[in-house]
This record gives structure tokens, sequence and C-alpha cells, in this order.
């Protein structure tokens, strides 16, 4: 016999039902990671206590860090599924959906709060066309650096999850969609109402909630989100 | 488009830092005179007293009541905006965050049980002047002497830590190093003062 990873699963059968846990085990295998073991729980969908439940619902993409699709709660901690590795995790492994996000159906959340707040902050770019590239204005290295960083956010949540400002309680949009402000408003993007809308819309809390979410974005270690906020 | 928000919350940071931390400093620096006896302190406190009552009153009221109630008033709604998660994500800044609220509320309890009785009952009401004999008195409870030097740890950590998210709200220091420094410099204060403060409180104990 294979060895077993033990998973508790927070489950929830849909939008307004309540959550209730799951245990679930799957084969060892080297370089086991959650989504792969979730795809296992799918295949075979039966409880440590040999009932055959309905499969574990959650959404997962590109399976490399790069698309924030499988983000979720692990031990705790609001990360992407696909790069949590089972060998470097503490098990009994836990998952739960980030609930910071209405949840739909067990670890599968609806995030599109993120892309209204991205469509309140216009936080796109325009390119009404094309133009030559000599004619483009020059950037300095700083802020390329930053627009840089900033384009690799995937809009996955984590951060929303782990800043205490985010919530019901409070109308701040959080860390995500503020730092793409600060993007769309890098130099040769200049759309100057941008910052403005979200202080009339009290969007901004103080900087020091940014910063904690900035430890936490996984792609924006580098970052310095407080520089502008 | 005039953007309260932004601007209250500026007000709300510089009122904290300058205007409250001012007090603060104050405060521990008044009650440090009792180190050099009671004698002393309550020459200090007589020079107090001498200042002109329409000017102390003024100073008071002005200095001290406005930025409090402001500070006080839309911190609570501040406070009220975080949901606390520094067990879940245990960075140390998230801690401070944390703290931040927590010494608030303690504060605002604290200060109503302390402006309320000292200022206003003692002082006020009864025309007592605060003496060394009164304060030593008061603090011959143990309790009450121990809820005191919690109330001024609270300030002193919330004045502290206050200083460096004064320094990120408005820009001075700007990036991650600059923003340690800052957080060592003022996490150094605040054990600096908070000693401070023992050692004021004991001098109750040794006179």
């Amino acid at each position: 016999m294979a060895e077993k990873v033990r998973f508790i699963i927070e489950r929830q059968d849909g939008p307004n039902d309540k959550p209730y846990n799951q245990e679930f085990d799957v084969d060892y295998r080297p370089g086991l990671n959650v989504v792969a073991a979730l795809m296992e729980i799918q295949k075979n969908p039966v409880t440590v206590d040999g009932k055959r439940v309905a499969p574990v619902t959650w959404e997962c993409n590109c399976l490399e860090k790069v698309c924030g699709a499988c983000m979720m709660v692990i031990n705790g901690r609001a990360r992407q599924a696909c790069c949590a590795l089972v060998d470097e995790i503490k098990k009994p492994i836990h998952l739960a959906p980030a609930r910071t996000f209405p949840v739909i159906r067990d670890l599968l959340i609806d995030r599109s709060v993120m892309f209204e707040s991205l469509k309140k902050i216009q936080g796109w770019v325009e390119l009404d066309g094309s133009w030559d590239v000599k004619d483009a204005p020059i950037q300095n290295p700083y802020t390329a650096q930053t627009a840089y960083e900033i384009s690799h956010c995937m809009t996955c949540g984590c951060c929303l999850e782990a800043c205490p400002n985010v919530g019901p309680q409070s109308d701040f949009i959080g860390p995500a969609p503020t730092v793409f402000s600060i993007f769309t408003r890098s130099e040769n993007l200049t759309r100057p109402n941008v910052l403005t809308r979200l202080w009339k819309r009290a969007a901004l809390p103080v900087a020091a909630t940014v910063k904690i979410a900035s430890k936490f974005a996984p792609n924006l270690s580098s970052l310095q989100l407080t520089s502008r906020s | 488009m005039f953007h309260t928000t932004f601007y209250v919350r500026r007000l709300h940071s510089l009122c904290g830092l300058l205007i409250l931390g001012f007090f603060i400093l104050e405060h521990i620096g008044t009650n440090s005179m009792a180190l050099a006896g009671p004698a002393f302190f309550n020459g200090v406190m007589g020079m107090v007293e001498e200042i002109p009552k329409p000017i102390f009153y003024s100073i008071e009221i002005g200095m001290y009541a406005v930025p409090f109630l402001f500070h006080g008033l839309y911190g609570i709604y501040i406070a009220l905006q975080a949901n606390n998660n520094p067990l879940r994500f245990g960075y140390l800044r998230n801690w401070n965050f944390t703290l931040q609220r927590w010494t608030a509320w303690f504060l605002v309890v604290f200060l109503i049980w302390h402006i309320g009785y000292l200022r206003i009952y003692l002082k006020g009401v009864l025309g007592n002047p605060i003496s060394f004999e009164l304060l030593q008195n008061m603090f011959s409870n143990p309790i009450v002497a121990i809820l005191y030097v919690l109330g001024m740890w609270a300030a002193i950590f919330h004045f502290c830590n206050g200083i460096t998210t004064f320094c990120m709200t408005w820009g001075i220091t700007k990036g991650p190093r600059a923003q340690n420094v800052i957080s060592l410099i003022s996490m150094g204060l605040c054990a600096a003062l908070c000693l401070a403060t023992v050692a004021f409180m004991s001098s109750y104990y040794i006179y």
C-alpha cells in the first residue's frame, strides 16, 4: 500500500449553505501538489469513512502560478494550490475557500468583485490603434521596474484574503486593484484621475495595510506598494 | 471634487502624532519629576497651576479636548473597518496594525476613567490640586497602579507605532528599508519610554 496524505476540506454545497468538513486520503507520490491531489479526489470521491460523496469543486487553469485561478486557503494561508507541494506543507492538509469572496460551491469562489474594482479604477491600458515605437515616451528605470512588477499581478485575490481592511465592513477595494491603478498611472499611461477617483470612493485606507499585503502578494515580493499610495 | 476621506485621514494622523504625541511626552516629562521627590513634583505642579486660567482652559479645550475627541471618534470609525487576522498572517506589521487598534480600544476606556476621575471629578468638581500625595494615595491600590502602567504602555506603543505609520502615510519613508529603520527607531523609543514609565511609577512606592 502506498503512503496516504490526509486532506481535510471545508465544503459547502451552495452559496447559502452551511460549510462542513470532509476528510479524504490521497495516495502519496513524489512531487504531488494540492491541485493534483484534488484531481485524484475528483476521480474517486470517497471520504476516509468510505462514503461516496459529490466530487469537490475547485478552480484551476494554468497549473504554473500565473493565472491565479486556484487560489484557496491552505493550512490557514491564502495561496495558489498549484504550487503548494505536499512535501513542503504540514499534514493533514486543511483546504478552505477564500471567504473574503462569495463562495459558490466547495473551494470555488466568485472573484468578480475584483474585476468590478478594476473597472472602477479603469485598470486597463487604452490601446486604440497602433503607434510607431520611435515616439514612445521615455520611462525611467524605476518606474519601468515598478510597472513590470505590478504587471505580474494575476488578480488571484490572495492579498484581499490577507488584508484586514478588506471585508463587508469596509469599502476598501483591496491591494490588487489599488496597485493596478498605480500601474495604469505610470508615466506613459497617464490617466490622472484614476487615483483621485479612488480617494473619492474612500477606497484607500492606511498605507500600512497595503504594506502588509505587499509582503503577502505571491508575485510582487520586491514591490514597494506603499511608495505611491 | 473635495476628497474628504483623504484629508480627514491626514488630519487624524497629524493630530495624533503632533498634538497627542506632544501630550504623551509632556506627561512622561512631568511625571518623571516624581523621581526627584514629592517636594520637587509638587513644585512643578504648582507652576502648572500658575498659568492664567483663561489661557490654561483654552489650551485644555483647543489643544487637548478637541483633538482627543476627533482622533478618538474617527479612530473608532477606522478601527471598526479592520477585521484583524494576526494569528493567520503573523507578519510584524500585521501585529503592529492589530496592536494599534487593541491599544486604542484600551485607551478609550482608560482615558474616560483617567480624565473623568482625575481631571473632571477630583480637580474640577472637588477642586483638589493634583499632588504627589494624592497620586501616591491613588497608586497605593496595586490594581490602579497596574492599570495606569498598562494605560501608559498602550499610549506609548500607540504613539511610537504611530510614528512609523505617520512616516508611511505622509510619504516620508517610501521604501521598505527606510520603513524598517524608522520602525526600529520608534520601537526603541517605545521601549525606552515604557521603562521610564516604570521608573516614575515606582517613585510613588519609594518616597
